[in-house]
């Protein structure tokens, strides 16, 4: 696709603003009604998806030139998805994320990126492996787990830490519960030693040669080793493969933890009968909430019927966040003994942004900051005392925000931060301090 | 078959055709509302120029009104003043919007040099007088935000056609705020209760009883009355100075004050109260429409009556509602759907039908109301329409009409619309005109170049007035704006209206403000001098003078140069 493909969609854009807001009918509050962390931060129109619409549009016609203000604009979104969601509430004529991603692939071609792209993206070309660290520094975070080596012996699940839990030590204990849990249920997982990254940071950025290389080099070596199911904690790596595995055809299942163990509580393989105490609100990460949902590639052409209804030949699948990962992490956590879900009012397709995604903790770090901080303060509304997501970029962020918002005297600075299975791992009867 | 829009430009020659602002000014605009709160990138200044409708009324059907000189994010009613004053000193243009969707809320001439104030950073409820029932907000609070904080409180607002997506002070301070609860709450520029008003010299004018000191709970007065003054025949759209703050009056929403939104997106669904009832209902003539409505109007039952559906098209409506309430359907669907007999006869089964939600103070009173227009459908020959009255649907209904944060559906079927006709008045009045309308509509679509949905695509407000009396009826033409050809079609579409309203001796209906902002000052002139009441327009002329002396307003408050129709 070229940025030219998406012209349509911008001489379609009507300046609605619905990319700016959570779909109306959900609306609760006047404080929780905002759906955009962009043009929150940056309120110019432009910081919308409309207004990206409206930047690519510019460029187009030859009416505007790239300037620092249209590198801003086009990287400073986390490409949470929340914009696509909302325009197609009434459109099926439109793909606002889509065209965003092509704008940014467009001004990498033109290699007016965000300055630190350049050292992040240089990394990955070099070692292919996300932040630059050797297989070995990588996998330290299994040290002592047991987990096989899925070249050398059959598993059951091959389990794809991704980046952020291979090398966030902060995340470290996390990652390591969620192999446990998995072992607890009798399942033998395994790992790919030589795994490096997803390519999920490459393609956000834009850089699709890169995030390319990356994700048929893993197909390659799952292909190798013969995998039949692999399983990742992140739900960013699942976004990116479950879009690589579609465009690749035969491929392994792809399923996040959640939605594994969600199988394995309901099929009787997980008996969760520990009760853990807590009160705690799900986060949706963007990627497996709203932008999780089963992808099918299209590539066919613009129609009209009824004279100028638009339609597509063959029809164009839809693509608006109804069928994402929303029940699995519920259920999951409701299958917990004495644990009460609350819901935050801006949740599943709804979800505000954990401020990690679109490469902005990367290259906005302050903006990033503050998306997640709002987000902590809305769940510290709903009474809840842990926010509980299943995402290690949006678990870090998360934990950042919540220990910034303790700095600050700001409400969530309570706020214990978990992942859904490490609630799971106590509910095993795995002890860990309740709430 | 599809017109290009290929016309190359460069960004000097687009530079060069838009009027710019000085470094002083610009400076002095950074010192008001800090750097970041300021722009002249022309990427940015794009993102407001560019505006639905402009298409149809800028050269070469360029997307794009004329560029502002730059945009300003202002966060307080005193950094308004500021700007507004910068105007006056610099000679500059202001142009606020609230949410900013139609043509005239960009600037309007190349030639003027146009400050674009986006008063999104002025977005807070100020307050919720419960005893007294009434809301203040400033400009960038939209329906939504409100109303969900008032259904909380048993309270509800008026949101108007344009949907809950807009701005309450835009749509009560400078347009016209009528939609389908009109009927039982009024319209927002008769529920206005006070504003203030930066004028465009930079005063700070407090209307109504808010202007004496006494609060926000009446639009006239004790303190000045201005509310005519500001609004115009149809509201200043941003012509006229610029509204920081408004207190609108609320009603009672009588539903639950939770609500427990299901259905799966996009077709949510809030399910119906036991004082409630959600009903699609029909009609075999045109006659028994307008007899139905007058019987609804006399008889005071129904809390939201709209006529919603048909916006997709007679022809085409049911088996789009269907297909919407599937998320896993496109409009690649439609065809099948049409096709299906079942669908068919539904299809004829709604061909005019309207929505009515009743709501009760009690289960008696809502019994009594479901008599009252079982009684009234007996006499005019109408029926409940039941596939759309059953749970499903009438749960979407429900959602729909209650929240209205579907508007930009009109959209669905191209990328584009317009409205034409909505010419206002009683249904029979209205009645006179829907013949025309449809064949019209479908005449023009005959060649292909605007969605053949049906001649009738008729929408509208139950009543544009509290307690029934007027309605109207506005066509829905759909056209791909994308298709240089379609757009000349829509054009074409708009001024056919005009000239079939004419035949029928009937007034030129919404197309004719759409059509107006392409004009030249004189035809604008010419075209209001031929109004009813031309002298409203000298009268505001006398206004604009007294206010904006300096001219910093545009001519969305519309003014008639004097003896001009003398002249003419």
């Amino acid at each position: 696709m070229a940025l030219t493909d998406y012209r349509a969609d911008a001489m379609r854009c009507t300046r609605c603003s619905y990319c700016k807001w959570i779909p109306f009918d959900l609306v609760k509050s006047h404080r929780f009604s905002k759906g955009c962390p962009s043009i929150e931060a940056n309120s110019f129109h432009s910081y919308s998806a409309g207004g990206r619409l409206v930047t690519a549009l510019s460029l187009m016609d030859g009416r505007s030139e790239v300037t620092d203000a249209v590198v801003d604009i086009a990287f400073k979104c986390q490409l949470c998805g929340n914009c696509d969601v909302a325009c197609k509430l009434c459109r099926y004529d439109m793909e606002p994320i889509l065209a965003l991603r092509e704008l940014r692939a467009h001004l990498v071609e033109m290699d007016r990126v965000p300055d630190s792209y350049r050292s992040l993206i240089e990394r990955t070309r070099a070692g292919l492996a996300g932040e630059g660290k050797t297989p070995a520094e990588r996998n330290a975070w299994s040290a002592g787990l047991g987990l096989k080596d899925a070249a050398a012996e059959k598993v059951d699940v091959v389990f794809f830490a991704g980046c952020k839990y291979s090398l966030e030590e902060s995340l470290r204990e996390t990652v390591r519960t969620q192999v446990r849990v998995l072992q607890a249920s009798g399942l033998s997982v395994g790992f790919v030693p030589e795994s490096g990254c997803c390519g999920g940071l490459a393609a956000n950025m834009g850089y699709r040669d890169e995030a390319a290389q990356a994700g048929t080099r893993t197909f390659e070596q799952w292909a190798a080793a013969g995998v039949t199911t692999v399983v990742t904690p992140c739900a960013d790596c699942r976004h990116i493969f479950k879009r690589g595995s579609a465009a690749l055809g035969e491929t392994p299942e792809i399923l996040h933890t959640v939605e594994l163990v969600d199988r394995l509580i309901k099929d009787g393989r997980l008996e969760l009968t520990t009760p853990v105490p807590m009160t705690v609100t799900y986060h949706d990460p963007c990627n497996l909430g709203r932008q999780g949902e089963p992808y099918i590639p299209w590539e066919g052409v613009e129609t009209k019927i009824y004279g100028q209804a638009v339609i597509y030949d063959p029809p164009r699948p839809r693509h608006n966040g109804a069928q994402g990962v929303y029940d699995a992490p519920r259920d999951v956590l409701t299958a917990i003994p004495g644990l009460e879900l609350v819901e935050m009012e801006r949740s599943r397709e709804a979800a505000w942004c954990c401020g990690a995604g679109g490469a902005c903790r990367e290259a906005f770090p302050e903006y990033s900051a503050a998306t997640a901080a709002e987000r902590v303060e809305e769940a510290a509304s709903t009474g809840a005392g842990a926010l509980v997501s299943a995402c290690s970029r949006c678990e870090l962020n998360f934990a950042e925000a919540v220990a910034a918002q303790a700095a600050a005297g700001r409400p969530g600075a309570a706020l214990q931060v978990h992942d859904v299975l490490e609630l799971v791992w106590r509910a095993l009867g795995n002890g860990g301090e309740a709430s | 078959m599809s017109g290009s829009y290929a016309k190359p430009t460069t960004p000097a020659e687009i530079a060069a055709q838009s009027a710019q602002i000085s470094d002083d000014a610009y400076r002095a605009l950074e010192d008001i509302v800090g750097a970041a709160n300021v722009s002249r990138d022309p990427a940015v200044l794009d993102g407001y120029a560019f505006q639905w409708l402009a298409e149809l009324v800028r050269p070469d059907q360029s997307h794009y009104m004329p560029r502002p000189a730059a945009a300003v994010l202002p966060a307080t009613t005193e950094e308004v003043q500021a700007v507004v004053r910068l105007a006056n000193k610099y000679r500059l243009k202001v142009k606020p919007h609230g949410t900013g969707w139609y043509h005239w809320s960009a600037p309007l001439k190349d030639e003027d040099p146009t400050l674009q104030l986006d008063m999104r950073r002025m977005g807070a409820i100020v307050e919720i007088d419960e005893k007294n029932m009434f809301a203040v907000v400033e400009p960038y609070v939209i329906a939504a935000q409100l109303q969900a904080e008032l259904i909380k409180r048993g309270l509800n607002l008026n949101i108007p056609g344009v949907g809950c997506s807009s701005s309450i002070v835009a749509s009560a301070c400078a347009y016209h705020g009528a939609g389908p609860d009109t009927y039982y709450m009024g319209g927002n520029s008769e529920n206005v209760l006070g504003m203030e008003w930066v004028t465009p010299e930079g005063e700070i004018v407090r209307t109504g009883s808010l202007g004496s000191g006494d609060g926000w709970f009446c639009s006239e007065g004790p303190g000045p009355s201005v509310r005519g003054i500001c609004r115009g025949t149809l509201g200043s759209r941003g012509g006229l100075g610029v509204y920081t703050k408004c207190a609108v009056k609320l009603a009672p929403s009588f539903g639950p004050t939770e609500w427990e939104v299901g259905g799966t997106l996009p077709a949510y669904r809030l399910p119906i109260a036991d004082t409630q009832r959600v009903y699609t209902l029909a009609v075999p003539d045109w006659d028994a429409w307008a007899e139905i409505y007058y019987r609804i109007y006399d008889n005071e039952i129904g809390y939201i009556f709209h006529r919603q559906f048909n916006l997709a098209g007679a022809d085409l409506g049911p088996a789009f509602w269907l297909m919407y309430n599937d998320h896993t359907k496109t409009l690649s669907d439609v065809p099948a759907l049409v096709a299906d007999p079942e669908v068919a006869a539904l299809t004829e089964e709604l061909r005019i039908s309207f929505q009515l939600i009743l709501a009760g103070r009690s289960k008696d009173d809502i019994e009594l109301q479901d008599k009252i227009l079982d009684a009234i459908l007996e006499e005019v020959g109408g029926w409940k329409v039941a596939r759309f009255c059953a749970p499903d649907m009438a749960e979407f209904t429900n959602m729909y009409l209650q929240r209205l944060g579907h508007k930009h559906i009109n959209f669905v079927w191209a990328g584009g619309y317009i409205g034409s006709w909505m010419q206002f008045g009683t249904p029979d009045w209205v009645k006179g005109y829907v013949p025309t309308a449809i064949d019209g509509l479908a005449r023009d679509a005959k060649g292909g170049l605007l969605v053949q949905c049906g001649g009738d695509a008729m929408m509208g407000s139950g009543s544009g007035i509290p307690l029934g009396g007027a309605t109207g009826l506005e066509q829905f033409v759909s056209y791909d704006p994308d298709d240089v050809d379609s757009t000349k079609a829509g054009i074409l579409h708009m001024e056919d209206a005009i000239k079939d309203a004419a035949g029928i001796q009937y007034p030129p209906g919404k197309e004719f403000l759409y059509l107006q902002i392409g004009w030249t000052d004189e035809e604008v002139w010419d075209a209001l001098a031929h109004a009813k009441q031309p002298q409203v327009f000298h009268y505001q002329r006398k206004i604009k003078q007294a206010f904006d002396p300096n001219n910093v307003g545009d001519r969305m408050y519309p003014t008639l140069p004097e003896g001009w129709a003398e002249k003419k």
